[in-house]
C-alpha cells in the first residue's frame, strides 16, 4: 500500500467515460434484443433467408445497425479500458489500452463498411 | 471453570519476526454479551502482554479497533462473541501496512481524508452565532455524519486494493458527499471538480463491499452514486 499520496488533481475524464458506458449500455440494451428477434424469427421460420435480408438491406436497419456497432465498441472499450487500468499497473497499460483502441476502431470501420457496402 | 473460547490472532512484529503468524489462545467466557474487545484485552492483561492492537472508547463511537474478523471488517468492540464460528480468526484490516500484530499504518487513509477538506468552507463573514440549518437541511446529512473513519469498509474495497493510490475509496467519498450535500458549505463546485476523475471517485464498481462491512450500518456505495449524479445533474 502506498503510505503518501501524490496528488495530481483531477483529470477531469471520469465523468465522460462514465457517461459514455451508461448511454452506450442503453443503446446496447434497446438495440440488441431486435437482432435475437430477428435470429429468432430464423430459427422457428417465421422469416427465410432472403425475408433476413430485406431487413438488414433497408436504410433503417443500417442506420441502426451502425448504431449498434458503434455502441459495442463503445461500452466494450470503455469496459476493458476500466479492467486494465484496474489489474495492470505499469507502463504497459498505456500501450495496451492505445492497441486495443486501434483493433477495435480498425473492426468498427469494417463492419460499417459491410453495413453500407452491401447490396447498395 | 467457565467455558473456554479458541482465537487464532494474527501476529506480527516486523523486527523480530520474519513472518506473520496465527497464534492460538484459549479464554474463559467470563460473562454474557462478551465482545470480541473483550477477549483481546483478557489475552493482553492475563496471558501475552506483547498483543498488539488499537483501542479507545470501546463503544463503537472512536473507529479504532477496525479489524478483520472471521474474513469480516467489523469494530472488535461491538462484534460479539456469540454467533462468531470458532476458532476466532482476528487479522489486522487487510490492504494496509501492519505497523505490529492488529495495528496498521493508516497514514495513507487520513492523507486521502485531509484531501477533500473534511470541514467547512465558506465566504461568508463568520456569523455571531451558529450557521444555521432547516431541520430539512439537516436531516441531508444522517447516513454520512456519523462515520467514524475505522477504515472497515476502504480496505475491504477491491478497487482501493489494486488502485488505492488514487482511488479514494468508501470512507472518504462517503465524508467528500456528506460536504458537498451540506446546506452550509460553499465549496461544492470546487469539491465536485476535485472528484471528477476516473480514478478518485469513478473507480468505484459498485460492489458493495464497503456498504457490507461498516459497523455502523452506513451506506458509502449509495454516497457515491449520489456524487456521480450530482455530476451528471451539474453537466445536463
Ligand atoms: S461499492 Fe465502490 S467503494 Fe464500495 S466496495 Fe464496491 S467499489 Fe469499493
Ligand atoms: S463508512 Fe462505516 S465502515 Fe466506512 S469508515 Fe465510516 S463508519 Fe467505518
Ligand atoms: S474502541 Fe472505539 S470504536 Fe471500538
Amino acid at each position: 500500500m502506498v503510505k503518501k499520496t501524490h496528488d495530481l488533481g483531477s483529470a477531469h475524464s471520469g465523468f465522460k467515460d462514465w457517461y459514455w458506458q451508461r448511454l452506450s449500455a442503453v443503446v446496447l440494451a434497446v438495440l440488441l434484443p431486435g437482432v435475437f428477434i430477428l435470429l429468432w424469427s430464423v430459427y422457428i421460420g417465421a422469416l427465410d433467408q432472403f425475408g433476413l435480408l430485406d431487413w438488414l438491406d433497408s436504410f433503417v436497419s443500417r442506420l441502426l445497425h451502425t448504431l449498434l456497432i458503434v455502441a459495442l465498441i463503445v461500452h466494450a472499450y470503455m469496459g476493458l479500458k476500466v479492467m486494465i487500468e484496474d489489474y495492470v499497473h505499469t507502463g504497459l497499460r498505456v500501450v495496451l489500452i492505445a492497441l486495443m483502441l486501434v483493433m477495435m476502431s480498425l473492426f468498427g470501420m469494417w463492419w460499417l463498411a459491410l453495413i453500407w457496402a452491401w447490396g447498395g | 471453570m467457565s467455558k473456554m473460547l479458541q482465537i487464532e490472532i494474527y501476529r506480527y512484529d516486523p523486527e523480530k519476526d520474519a513472518e506473520p503468524y496465527m497464534q492460538a489462545f484459549e479464554v474463559p467466557l467470563e460473562k454474557m454479551g462478551m465482545k470480541l474487545l473483550d477477549v483481546l484485552n483478557y489475552i493482553k492483561w492475563h496471558l501475552d502482554g506483547t498483543l498488539t492492537y488499537r483501542r479507545s472508547c470501546g463503544e463503537g463511537v472512536c473507529g479504532s479497533d477496525g479489524m478483520n474478523i472471521n474474513g469480516v471488517n467489523g469494530l472488535a468492540c461491538i462484534t460479539a462473541i456469540e454467533g462468531l464460528k470458532q476458532p476466532i480468526k482476528v487479522r489486522p484490516l487487510p490492504s494496509m501496512e501492519v505497523i505490529r500484530d492488529l495495528v496498521v499504518d493508516t497514514t495513507h487513509f487520513f492523507d486521502q481524508y485531509r484531501q477533500i477538506k473534511p470541514w467547512l468552507q465558506s465566504k461568508q463573514p463568520t456569523p455571531e452565532h451558529e450557521r444555521l440549518q432547516t431541520p430539512d437541511e439537516r436531516a441531508e446529512l444522517d447516513g454520512s455524519y456519523e462515520c467514524i473513519m475505522c477504515g472497515c469498509c476502504t480496505t475491504s474495497c477491491p478497487s482501493w486494493w489494486w488502485n488505492g493510490d488514487r482511488f479514494m475509496g468508501p470512507a472518504v467519498l462517503l465524508q467528500a458527499d456528506r460536504w458537498i450535500k451540506d446546506s452550509r458549505d460553499e465549496a461544492t463546485g470546487e469539491r465536485l471538480d476535485q472528484l471528477e476523475d476516473a480514478f478518485k471517485l469513478y473507480r468505484c464498481h459498485q460492489i458493495m463491499n464497503c456498504m457490507e462491512a461498516c459497523p455502523k450500518g452506513l451506506n458509502p456505495t449509495a454516497a457515491i452514486n449520489h456524487i456521480k449524479r450530482t455530476l451528471l445533474n451539474r453537466k445536463s
